[in-house]
């Protein structure tokens, strides 16, 4: 009991989002943007923030009574400027056949221009409006479902909520339309929120409406975790990119990704909803906290702390079953030589290379400049063929081992720059906590973008992300 | 009792004001700090809280509380149904509301008629302005339909009818009549209390009950 008055700390309630975040980081002007799809839609094109396509707008009863209904494409979407909670919004996705003034929905039923008329006057007269204040209709293109999302959505198209707090993007959740929400990315309609991984874009954990948890899409054996969200880190850019354009502090950011177009911003919320704690099964209070009076300079900063600071638990619970360190492809790794002497050094992670390989350089500064002067004044075959170098590597050990105590091995390697016989030395590195000791061929690297490359040998106790 | 009521009230007695009126007027204020507290401590959000307050009043002005419940449920009812019908037509949204309004005020009569008959005196002598209070939450009932959905309009409909007769019978309970009567400048001290309330940034008991399944796993 105790720790549930504790844990409640965590999150953010109606009350502290309201007094502590909107009121004093998202001030009047800057929710008014917000409230304004088409006003935002035009700063942020302004700002070159990709956008789906306006099509044409309607603000007055006279627009609509002139307008051309042939000038518009075979598909589209028609919105209330101001509406909320994704109401009033109507999606056609093609021209009924044979006919001019008709157009088929997803769930296949018709609009005619008469029913579109209709709901046009219906919006222009505020009907989805906040307080029912007069609206404007616009329409705009029809963004088109990535391949990959297919199989996880009932018609209609998902989009990724990103929150993001002083240039930070903290929380991130991706809604799934349901056939319970009619085809709508929206959670009090009933579609699923799943929850993401904010390091890597991967979903975890997931709900449905506002607080059942699931793990399974609904009507589908797909389970709801594991599922990687394509352009991650350039979806958190935009995210705080449009922030730092909006001047709102405190923002929810909603991001669609388009087959053709990548990641567009859909629309901005000033009043981000709190089922994102939820869906994550983390708090926003606590993350807020975290983030709050940091002063990060750039974009690019901002991105990087949200992902360092809120990720990782992927990661974390890979590393648990597997018993096994996830490492990027470049990491930062502690070379331990002679006498004492250290050396960090950024190396490629390998897998296409047996063995480890560090510059000639490091070597020596290592304290190996002896066994590398002694190995040097060697008289080393050339110009081999491959069906001899196994012979000669194994003439060269016999002759050469353990003439000079520091020499642990002899190795013919061939790479991309050719045939080389290379020395090997007895080093100790430490890779992401991890120490071991190994066997690495020195060779000169210095026309190489890495000083160390680590081979697949030293790798056993890793599993490798691409992404990191 | 006669005794202790304060000098100010007996002042304004005096001069021909209502004793119901100044009750009725010292509990506003009162019953308007509750329903702050409901929304943001306990988290119950009516449809704001000029509705249930104004619905409480029609309630204390109903004779007696079923017959306002039952003008409420009827109204309800109505503005239900009539979206259902109206449906097809496709109408805009004061005209459509003003058709609601039409039918309900219809209905409301022939309530009263009928009362009349099965000799419910109670009912037919309800004065007018209760039952025109308890008319216009059609508007506030379909707007909510129409932003939210028929669920959340209902939830929230719900919500303002408990707290009126919550707040109904707050303002008819004799103790606080009596000290109010006695102390009148009492109703200051809502000014603090809402303050603090205003200030209040914790979690609302409705959202322990929302995101108790987290709470436990954070």
């Amino acid at each position: 009991m105790f720790q549930f008055f504790k844990n409640s700390k965590k999150l953010l309630g109606m009350n502290s989002r309201n007094l502590e975040f909107i009121r004093p980081y998202n001030l009047r002007g800057a929710k008014r943007l917000a409230d304004d799809k088409l006003l935002s839609k035009k700063i942020l094109r302004k700002n070159e923030i990709a956008i789906p396509r306006l099509i044409a707008k309607i603000k007055t009863i006279e627009d609509l009574e002139n307008f051309d209904w042939q000038s518009l494409p075979t598909s589209f979407a028609l919105k209330p400027s101001r509406g909320f909670g994704g109401e009033g919004i109507v999606v056609v996705y093609g021209k009924k056949k044979n006919r001019n003034d008709a157009w088929i929905k997803a769930d296949r039923s018709i609009v005619t221009i008469d029913d579109l008329r209709n709901h046009i006057r219906n919006i222009l007269d505020g009907s989805f409006s906040l307080s029912n204040t007069p609206d404007v209709a616009f329409f705009e293109e029809r963004l088109q479902l990535l391949k990959l999302f297919k199989p996880y959505c009932y018609k209609g198209i998902p989009d990724i909520r990103i929150i993001v707090f002083n240039k930070v993007p903290i929380m991130a959740m991706l809604r799934l339309p349901t056939k319970e929400s009619h085809g709508k990315a929206n959670l009090q309609q009933g579609a699923v929120g799943v929850g993401i991984d904010m390091a890597t874009g991967v979903t975890t954990t997931a709900i449905q409406g506002k607080s059942s948890f699931i793990e399974k899409i609904p009507d589908t054996e797909l389970s709801v975790s594991g599922l990687k969200i394509p352009y991650w880190k350039d979806m958190l850019t935009l995210a705080v990119k449009t922030q730092k354009i909006s001047k709102l502090g405190f923002l929810g950011v909603d991001v669609a990704i388009d087959k053709n177009l990548g990641p567009v911003i859909l629309e901005l919320n000033a009043r981000p909803g709190l089922s994102i704690q939820v869906a994550n099964l983390a708090g926003l209070a606590e993350r807020l906290k975290r983030v709050s009076g940091l002063k990060i300079q750039t974009i690019a900063k901002g991105v990087r702390m949200g992902m360092d600071l809120f990720g990782g638990e992927i990661e974390e619970e890979l590393e648990e079953i597997s018993g096994k360190k996830v490492i990027g492809t470049i990491e930062k790794v502690r070379l331990m030589g002679k006498n004492g002497k250290e050396i960090e050094v950024e190396a490629k992670i390998d897998t296409g290379a047996f063995s480890t390989s560090i510059d000639t350089k490091i070597a020596l500064e290592l304290g190996f400049e002896d066994v590398l002067k002694y190995f040097s004044s060697l008289d080393l075959p050339k110009n081999f063929s491959r069906e001899e170098s196994k012979k000669i590597e194994e003439d060269l050990k016999r002759k050469y081992l353990e003439k000079h105590p520091d020499l642990a091995d002899i190795i013919i390697i061939y790479s991309s720059s050719g045939v080389s016989v290379r020395p090997k030395i007895k080093i100790s590195f430490i890779l992401d906590g991890i120490t071991i000791t190994s066997k690495v061929n020195v060779i000169d690297r210095s026309e190489l973008n890495y000083s160390a490359i680590i081979g697949k040998q030293d790798l056993r106790k890793f599993l490798i992300d691409v992404n990191k | 009792m006669e005794t202790t009521i304060s000098p100010i009230i007996k002042f304004f007695i005096l001069q021909g004001v209502p004793m119901e009126t100044i009750i009725l007027i010292l509990m506003l204020p009162l019953i308007a700090t509750f329903i702050a507290f409901l929304r943001q401590v306990v988290g119950i959000k009516a449809f704001g809280i000029y509705t249930p307050l104004i619905i409480t009043f029609a309630f204390l002005a109903t004779n007696g509380l079923r017959y306002g419940i039952a003008i409420f449920l009827v109204i309800l009812f109505l503005g239900m149904l009539m979206r259902f019908m109206l449906k097809p037509f496709r109408l805009l949204y004061l005209p459509r509301v003003a058709i609601m309004l039409t039918v309900v005020a219809l209905f409301i009569l022939l309530f009263l008629f009928f009362g009349g008959v099965i000799q419910r005196t109670g009912l037919a002598s309800v004065s007018i302005f209760p039952i025109v209070i308890m008319i216009t939450l059609v508007e506030k009932f379909v707007s909510v339909q129409i932003e939210k959905g028929d669920r959340t309009a209902l939830i929230l409909a719900f919500e303002t009818l408990i707290i009126s007769i919550i707040g109904f019978y707050i303002a008819s309970w004799g103790t606080l009549r009596t000290m109010l009567l006695s102390y009148p400048w009492l109703i200051l001290l809502t000014i603090p209390i809402n303050i603090i309330i205003g200030k209040w940034t914790g979690l609302r008991i409705s959202e322990y009950i929302r995101f108790r399944n987290i709470l436990k796993k954070l």
